[in-house]
């Protein structure tokens, strides 16, 4: 890692003032490798703090006082982990974030999936109109609800709760959703649902036969993208939740900046790498298709 | 009647079956709130005593007689700037270069989109001690390592470059995730249109502006429209990591909306500001359909 980030800049400045003596058949070769290094170079950025992250939970707190950051940590030590789970309910804090994702996702999938079937599947004089409404919902940002919400939530006793959390969560990624499964649904030949019709389904019984199990792949794209905001949900869980029980992950994470802004930071990272986990493994393991999912998502735009 | 509809018989109680559910909760978390936004932004309210109405009072005071509001917008500005440059740019170059390569495109990809999975407080923590002087952080660590020893400083104490250091991480933190799509809209421009480019002697970067580009526009204008309303709602990595400080230096126009009504709890501001980065969206996505579609038809 420390060999890694100092060297590139040298090739990179080397390289052009080299000879050009086969000047045609060098330059694609230069091409790629200035890109290769390049490549590297902004890997290296985008990695590198996350691996010293890392390691920094592994270091003693004094080497992380004293030393070199870029340094590998003089002796390894599990301590740091020992003292986060004390400071913090780490196990209760995830469990929470899991609660309110599963919580938020279920809506965001059911009613997303209803909405797209009512807008592009059945069809009504007003469909144009609700699509758009939907829409305003991509571009508006989350702030808006914050004060309207906070003054409704305390109205009905929703303050501090799972759903006080997870309404705002589903109903701002809810339209990306409904747009998700519409242009899916766009792709389902008609004859599909005129054969079935033909049959004697009604509605409901074609959603619930055809539609939907039809659309799983949609489903896989909409959670895993949804997932990521909604797992890492700093601003609707600080506004509306003060109970230590009902904390998120990220909420739990501040819990580290102790009285006075001191901060223990070995320990800290350590937590951030506890805390981190769950979604990475769920990331590493399910890349190939969330890396789809985003990728259809904005094209089809 | 309806040239959109699939099913040949359906009644009016079964779209309202479906429709209904999915508008309710839109409604109550999204339209309702908009809408009551609008509303308080014309009272003067602290959420205890009764409210009373102002006209248009928090307008006047926000766009005359607010220094801090002006200070928080031009801020809020220059942070989607930088977000821009790093997320866009960053994200077309990477895309670009990537196409390039033979192998490790999966491995880079998936490298390149890990930010974007962790949190913002730990992203917070992390840039904190990256930023640090004191003891010496990895930024201040490298500029001593290159000679650029003049260039170290508290940078987030620092009232020059503390907008800019609270900028960096909400770019580095997404460039991954537009890459992927700028990548995947490459990858869609036909083959034969860059061959016969190139057999015409075109360069790379004719092969870019000519060819490539205009193929990717589409995708390019949602992504534009995306990093766009994303930095304009760029909220949690300032408040986290300087709250809008020192003084007002990174305050955001969402920091301070936040801090109005929060804080000082002075609900009916808050929602006037709030209002104001609703209309500063709309606007925003307007004049980027209108800019990008333009430069398309000429």
């Amino acid at each position: 890692m420390i060999t890694q980030t100092a060297p590139p800049t040298p090739p990179a400045a080397v390289l052009p003032s080299r000879p050009p003596v086969k000047r045609r058949r060098r330059r694609p070769d230069l091409f790629r490798t200035l890109s290769r290094v390049l490549i590297m170079l902004i890997v290296i950025v985008q990695v590198y703090p996350l691996a010293w992250l890392f390691l920094t939970s592994l270091r003693t707190e004094q080497d992380f006082a004293t030393g070199d950051p870029f340094a590998l940590p003089s002796s390894l030590t599990w301590e740091n982990y020992a003292r986060a789970f004390d400071t913090g309910d780490l196990g209760r804090n995830i469990l929470n974030s899991f609660i309110v994702t599963m919580g938020a996702n279920i809506l965001i999938v059911l009613l997303g999936m209803m909405a797209a079937y009512a807008i592009q599947v059945l069809g009504f004089r007003l469909s144009k109109l609700v699509r758009g409404l939907f829409l305003i919902g991509i571009i508006v940002p989350v702030q808006i609800a914050l004060v309207p919400l906070f003054i409704d939530y305390s109205a009905v006793n929703l303050l501090d709760t799972y759903l006080s959390m997870i309404i705002p969560l589903a109903g701002f990624s809810l339209p990306m959703s409904i747009y998700l499964f519409c242009s899916f649904y766009e792709y389902i030949p008609k004859e599909t649902y005129e054969a079935a019709s033909l049959d004697g389904a009604g509605p409901y019984r074609i959603f619930g036969l055809i539609t939907m199990p039809l659309s799983l792949n949609t489903v896989v794209t909409v959670v895993l993208v949804n997932s990521i905001f909604i797992w890492n949900d700093f601003i609707f869980a600080n506004t509306f939740v003060l109970s230590e029980d009902l904390k998120t992950i990220p909420l739990g994470l501040q819990n580290y900046i102790g009285a006075m802004g001191k901060v223990d930071w070995t320990a800290t990272f350590a937590a951030v790498c506890v805390t981190i986990t769950p979604l990475l493994l769920v990331f590493l393991v399910l890349n190939k298709a969330m890396i789809q999912g985003l990728e259809n998502g904005a094209t089809k735009g | 009647m309806q040239p959109n509809r699939m099913l040949p018989n359906r009644s009016r109680t079964s779209v309202l079956v479906f429709l209904l559910p999915p508008l309710l909760l839109y409604a109550a978390a999204v339209l309702f709130p908009i809408l009551q936004s609008l509303f308080l932004s014309f009272f003067s309210w602290n959420g205890i005593s009764d409210m009373e109405f102002v006209g248009l009072d928090n307008y006047v005071r926000m766009f005359v007689a607010d220094d801090i509001f002006w200070r928080a917008f031009m801020n809020a500005l220059i942070y989607l700037a930088i977000c821009l440059v790093l997320q866009l740019g960053g994200a077309l170059v990477v895309a670009s270069l990537l196409t390039s390569l033979r192998r490790g495109r999966e491995l880079i990809k998936t490298l390149y989109l890990l930010p974007a999975v962790i949190s913002t407080v730990a992203i917070a923590f992390l840039f904190i001690r990256i930023y640090s002087l004191e003891p010496v952080g990895l930024l201040n660590q490298l500029f001593q390592w290159v000679g650029l020893d003049h260039l170290e400083r508290p940078w987030l104490s620092d009232v020059n470059t503390v907008l800019a250091a609270v900028s960096a991480p909400e770019g580095w933190r997404f460039t991954g995730l537009y890459m992927l799509i700028i990548y995947a809209a490459l990858l869609a421009v036909p083959k034969e249109l860059e061959e016969a480019a190139v057999l015409d002697g075109a360069s790379r970067w004719t092969l870019f502006t000519k060819i490539r580009f205009p193929y990717i526009r589409p995708v390019w204008i949602t992504t534009t429209i995306m990093a766009t309303t994303y930095g304009l709602r760029g909220f949690d990595i300032p408040y986290l990591m300087t709250n809008g400080g020192p003084g007002q230096s990174s305050e955001l126009l969402t920091t301070y909306m936040y801090k109005a009504a929060f804080t000082s709890t002075d609900f009916g501001y808050a929602s006037t500001i709030s209002v104001f980065i609703v209309v500063e969206c709309l606007v925003a996505v307007g004049l980027i359909l209108f800019v990008l579609k333009r430069k398309a038809d000429s």
